[in-house]
């Protein structure tokens, strides 16, 4: 028995140590490369830490404008955030816990809108924005990235707003708070938690968004982060300092976000009801 | 309640009903369009590049699921253990899922490079490949090299999906079975798998969905090529789209997509509210 437990302690963490190699290697080696001289990456042999660090590639990258490309993406994400969860809010609060006819259906569209994916969708929203003239600038994407964020911020709070018991908010009618004054006093309070971590969701949805930038934004001055990234490319030639430090400063807002709220993650992850 | 209706019928519905129409057109950027009845579609059917994206795009979803089903079960089975700084190693493994996707297809772009990348190098370095390989050079290698970066980001989902529903299985059952003498693979195959089954299989379909659409990864690694052994329907549909300008005949490829993801979509909306209620 004691031995047979032995073997498996080094079956798991032997097992743990590989899926750190792959999951952690790719992020190690973004870091190391993003340090060294354009003649260090370009080694035959590559350094497994650069022998001398340097910010030359971080100096290019601002060069080149990222620093627009990272306030475009912050602008654009922080107000689609902000004003998908206020909407999403009130949404969720009457799907959870208002009776009314059509419910479950719009509980239904909601979820189907949420899992509609970008690429059906990319052409018909990009002839919208076309056609009330707001391509080509951040505010077609602040039109457009709310139906990402939306159906999903929505789904999310109901289920956190389901998990608050109906007795609290009734004890509080009672007591003669109105509807509004229960959900702004009582509710939100306890639903907090989930709130935050429903923003820092929506957040990195906007923030690492692609597809739609791609198609929305040709302006260099509109460009998002995910967008500048991309231009790094110039044919085929791959500027890897610049491009991985970029990469590094692209991931770092969402990597600390998640770290926060990592214990929401569960939750978060598995689409509310799924348990 | 009915702003967030009218918004969403408006950018959502709307323009979804407007490409429906378009698809059965001749629109090109910048022209009017033309009813062309089922033209495009037509088209479509005949033409092996359309095929070859279906079959495509059904291999690179299906390998990817799998491989993702399979190393995420693994996941959650190690993060289930008593181990020590579960939650560090927990955080630690979910990272590849958070960072943009563009940035992880930048960083194994580099790995990948048949200049100075690492993959070749280190590969050499421990005799399991005799040259130097081009990971998106040739069609079957890029699909390979494709295949694992859409992996590499959505393992921790379903290992997070799948450990959430490892940790709502009562220890007393198990100690229960151990007792009568069940051993870990009796364990394993008879209580562990059934009691998260519904949780896994909500989770691939989801990642299926998502799967079967995605367009970064493949497009910024190999714009659908070389040869076009990576070209899925989304990349199909964006080449025709903005490269060709053929907007009616790319959302067709895109309306051709729907049938199969509704099945998806209606499969996890049953599952996920009727867990709800």
């Amino acid at each position: 028995m004691e031995n047979k437990s032995a073997g498996r302690q080094v079956l798991v963490y032997a097992t743990l140590a590989m899926m750190l190699l792959f999951a952690l290697f790719p992020l190690y080696w973004m870091f190391n490369t993003s340090f060294k001289s354009q003649s260090e990456i370009y080694n035959l042999t590559p350094n497994f830490w650069p022998k001398e660090f340097t910010w030359a590639g971080y100096d290019k990258l601002f060069e080149k404008g990222f620093l627009t490309n990272v306030k475009n993406s912050l602008i654009v994400s922080l107000i689609v955030s902000f004003f998908s969860i206020a909407v999403s809010m009130l949404a969720a609060y009457a799907l959870s816990k208002l009776k009314f006819r059509g419910r479950s259906l719009i509980s239904r569209g909601i979820l189907y809108a949420y899992l509609m994916p970008r690429s059906v969708l990319f052409i018909p929203l990009y002839m919208l924005v076309s056609a009330i003239g707001v391509s080509n600038s951040v505010w077609g994407l602040m039109l457009i990235y709310p139906t990402i964020t939306i159906p999903y911020a929505t789904w999310m709070l109901i289920s956190y707003f389901k998990s608050i018991p109906d007795e609290i908010e009734e004890a509080a009618m009672i007591d003669g708070c109105s509807r509004a004054r229960t959900l702004w006093n009582i509710i939100l309070p306890l639903a907090a938690p989930g709130l935050a971590a429903t923003f820092i969701f929506a957040f990195t949805l906007c923030w690492s968004e692609y597809l739609y930038a791609l198609v929305v934004i040709t302006k260099s001055t509109d460009k998002t982060i995910t967008l500048g990234l991309a231009d790094m490319i110039v044919g085929d030639v791959f500027a890897w300092g610049p491009l991985m430090g970029g990469s590094i400063i692209a991931s770092i807002p969402v990597v600390i976000m998640y770290l926060f709220t990592s214990k929401y993650m569960v939750s978060g992850m598995t689409v509310g009801g799924v348990k | 309640m009915s702003p967030v209706l009218i918004y969403l019928l408006a950018v959502m519905l709307l323009p979804f009903g407007w490409a429906l129409y378009l698809s059965f057109t001749d629109k090109t950027v910048g022209m009017p369009a033309n009813f062309i009845g089922f033209g495009n579609y037509a088209d479509l059917l005949q033409d092996p590049m359309f095929w070859k994206a279906v079959k495509n795009t059904v291999i690179f979803t299906a390998v990817a699921v799998i491989f993702k089903t399979v190393f995420g079960m693994i996941m959650a089975l190690v993060l289930n253990e008593k181990i020590i700084f579960r939650n560090v190693f927990r955080v630690l493994l979910f990272l590849p899922w958070t960072i943009p996707t563009i940035v992880s297809v930048f960083t194994w772009q580099w790995i990948y490079s048949d200049v100075g990348g690492v993959l070749n190098y280190l590969l050499l370095k421990i005799n399991a490949i005799g040259r130097p390989l081009g990971w998106l050079a040739q069609p079957d290698l890029a699909m390979l090299s494709v295949i694992v970066v859409n992996v590499w980001r959505g393992i921790p989902f379903m290992g997070i999906a799948i450990l959430a529903g490892l940790q709502s299985v009562s220890k007393e059952m198990y100690e229960a079975a151990m007792l009568d003498g069940a051993g870990a693979i009796k364990r394993f195959f008879y209580m562990t798998l059934p009691s998260v089954k519904e949780v896994t299989v909500i989770a691939a379909v989801m990642t299926t969905i998502w799967t079967l659409n995605d367009f970064e990864i493949i497009w910024l690694l190999t714009r659908g090529g070389p040869d076009n052994g990576t070209q899925v329907l989304s990349t199909l549909s964006y080449t025709i789209g903005f490269l060709n300008m053929s907007l009616g005949k790319a959302i067709a490829i895109a309306i051709m997509t729907m049938p199969p993801l509704i099945l998806l979509i209606n499969y996890v909306t049953k599952r996920s509210l009727s867990s709800k209620e």
